[in-house]
């Protein structure tokens, strides 16, 4: 063997030039951020794994839970109880010792996009009629188009406000609601919990496993990537770099028809045929009858107030 | 001699939760025949890529040939080229590793990085593809390729960029006998012409074959020990605590018997002795 090494493997690399530094390519920032997509799975994992007393309780009473207060939250027509539904949650995040700090950044920001943003057009004059609280501006007179108004003055107006405002705590209710739920049960219970609503078995294993592959697929890119990183000398143009990353869409989608062939394979190997069946969850224990019931009657008083 | 690849209290951890290193420190010499050994899950692939700069250690320094590895002396272009041109990394599964149309592209991608010209990059190409025998792979696509051919093409892309020291991790994994022995030769090959060769595997046969110096890690992700082969491989104790023999039990005729069980040195019976 020693006879057949090529001469330009005796030689040793030469010195290189200085260049400057390098900047973060776009493929390293979208590759962190499916590094991002492991990270958070298996914090949310651990999170909800853990041993305190939300963590514990069975996934269907906490699904149950979460219908429930999410139509609560559509229901009630006042701040008062919307926000007292907002403490209520806060008090349940922190008994079952979540990151309270991480839990609402979330819950902020996507209330803030998805409620306040959103919902600010309907606080002025222009949609909603009202009492102007907060004049914005005044102009000449007022104009007309088609079906619109626009008023002389505009502003927002008390009504609008309130509306905002309602519409924004909805949003960071359910959000909070949903999260807590996420963040105190493993997903796969979450999947089983489903069971009670007699969302089909197939469809639940369909979910299963596009949520593993998710996570294996999120793997299998981050690898890729430290691939082309092993064996880049430089900065990859933006150009090449998009390159790389169609080809590696094709070669992820090819390894996914494989897989999926594979799978299915296996499933019938293992006695798979055309239904599903996924075993019956155990039975409820006292302790999650007794959290449902706290949970029930909180919702009826909320319902009251 | 002093140390081409020192490592000095590395230590990692995945997502900043699950350990996978913890306090190591080894040294490497240059044209040196290294094998890193311990059981799945010890770390072996992870400090691999440490040593490849291609994940960085959160605590502890590293030093290639006296300049020290991390994120940020990467990021100066002159010092990468330095060192991506001396360090090479052959991953365990060949399908991450080759992601260009043909196997005469995955063998230039490395060489074009390095900005070598054409003509010389395609010498580079045939020659490997001759030591390698795939030359007549030389415009399929690597998925069509069979798993020994494309760990063949795969340390191929690396050995046209020429670097000094490759890593290679579980280079025998799922291959046949006969591809197994031609990979063993030609890093003993490549270890001749001058090249460092670093491996990471629980294979003890080819740390034999090779005739390494060993890193032994444990299942706790520490170094347990570092030693010549022969003397490694002679240590039932140190191997079974690391899990890389086990008490095995089995049959001779119709009686059974238990005895250490490495598929190396200890499969022995000692009541045949």
């Amino acid at each position: 063997m020693e006879n057949k090494i090529p001469g330009f493997l005796l030689e040793k690399p030469s010195s290189p030039p200085a260049m400057g530094r390098l900047r973060t390519s776009f493929i390293e920032n979208g590759i962190h951020h499916v590094a991002n997509i492991i990270k958070t799975g298996y914090i949310q994992w651990e999170t909800a794994s853990e041993d305190n007393f939300f963590q514990q309780i069975d996934a269907r009473v906490k699904v149950l839970f979460l219908l429930f207060f999410v139509l609560i939250v559509s229901l009630k027509k006042d701040i008062v109880p919307e926000a007292l539904i907002g403490v209520f949650v806060l008090i349940l995040t922190l008994m079952a010792r979540l990151d309270v700090i991480s839990f609402y950044k979330r819950v902020l920001f996507f209330g803030f996009i998805f409620g306040f943003l959103i919902a600010l057009p309907s606080a002025f004059n222009v949609i909603t009629k009202g009492t102007i609280i907060l004049p914005v501006l005044s102009l000449s007179r007022p104009h007309g188009f088609w079906i619109y108004r626009i008023p002389k003055e505009i502003g927002i107006t008390r009504e609008g406000a309130y509306g905002v405002a309602m519409l924004t705590l909805r949003v960071m209710d359910s959000l909070s609601i949903s999260l807590f739920v996420l963040y105190t049960t493993p997903f796969p219970e979450i999947i089983k919990a489903l069971k009670v609503l007699k969302v089909p078995d197939s469809f639940l294993m369909i979910i299963t496993l596009a949520y593993k592959y998710i996570f294996i697929f999120a793997k299998t890119v981050e690898d890729m990537h430290l691939a082309i990183k092993g064996r880049l000398a430089g900065h990859i143009s933006d150009s090449d770099a998009r390159k790389w990353i169609a080809g590696r869409m094709a070669f992820i989608f090819k390894k996914t028809r494989l897989r999926c062939e594979e799978i299915f394979n296996a499933m019938l190997g293992r006695g798979f045929s055309g239904d599903v069946r996924i075993y019956r969850a155990r039975r409820l224990r006292a302790r999650d009858w007794i959290t449902g019931a706290v949970l029930f009657m909180s919702g009826i008083i909320f319902l009251l107030i | 001699m002093e140390d081409m690849i020192s490592l000095e209290g590395i230590s990692f951890s995945y997502y900043n939760r699950i350990p996978a290193l913890c306090d190591m420190s080894l040294g490497i010499k240059e044209g040196e025949r290294f094998a890193i050994i311990g059981a799945n899950g010890s770390g072996k692939s992870t400090l691999l890529q440490i040593m490849s700069g291609l994940i960085h250690q959160s605590e502890g320094k590293y030093f290639f040939k006296g300049r020290e590895i991390s994120e940020h002396a990467l990021r100066d272009k002159g010092f990468l080229r330095f060192f991506r041109e001396r360090v090479g990394y052959v991953f365990q599964d060949s399908d991450i590793q080759l992601f260009c149309p043909t196997v005469l592209d995955e063998l230039l991608y490395g060489p074009m990085q390095l900005e070598l010209k054409e003509s010389e990059a395609l010498d580079r190409a045939f020659e490997v593809m001759r030591i390698l025998n795939i030359e007549n792979l030389k415009d399929r696509p690597s998925y069509m390729l069979s798993g020994g051919e494309k760990k063949r093409v795969a340390i191929g892309s690396i050995l046209t960029m020429n670097p000094e020291v490759l890593l290679l991790d579980e280079p025998t994994n799922g291959l046949d006998p006969r591809t197994q022995c031609f990979l063993v030769e030609l890093m003993l090959a490549l270890n001749d012409a001058g090249k460092t060769i670093v491996i990471a595997t629980h294979d003890l046969s080819l740390v034999g074959e090779l005739d390494a110096k060993v890193t032994v890690l444990s299942e706790d992700h520490r170094v347990v020990t570092t030693g010549r082969a022969d003397d490694i491989l002679k240590d039932e104790s140190i191997l079974l605590d690391v899990n890389l023999i086990h008490e095995h039990i089995h049959f001779h005729g119709k009686s059974s018997h238990s005895h250490l069980h490495s598929h190396y040195l200890f499969h022995r019976h000692k009541d045949r002795e």
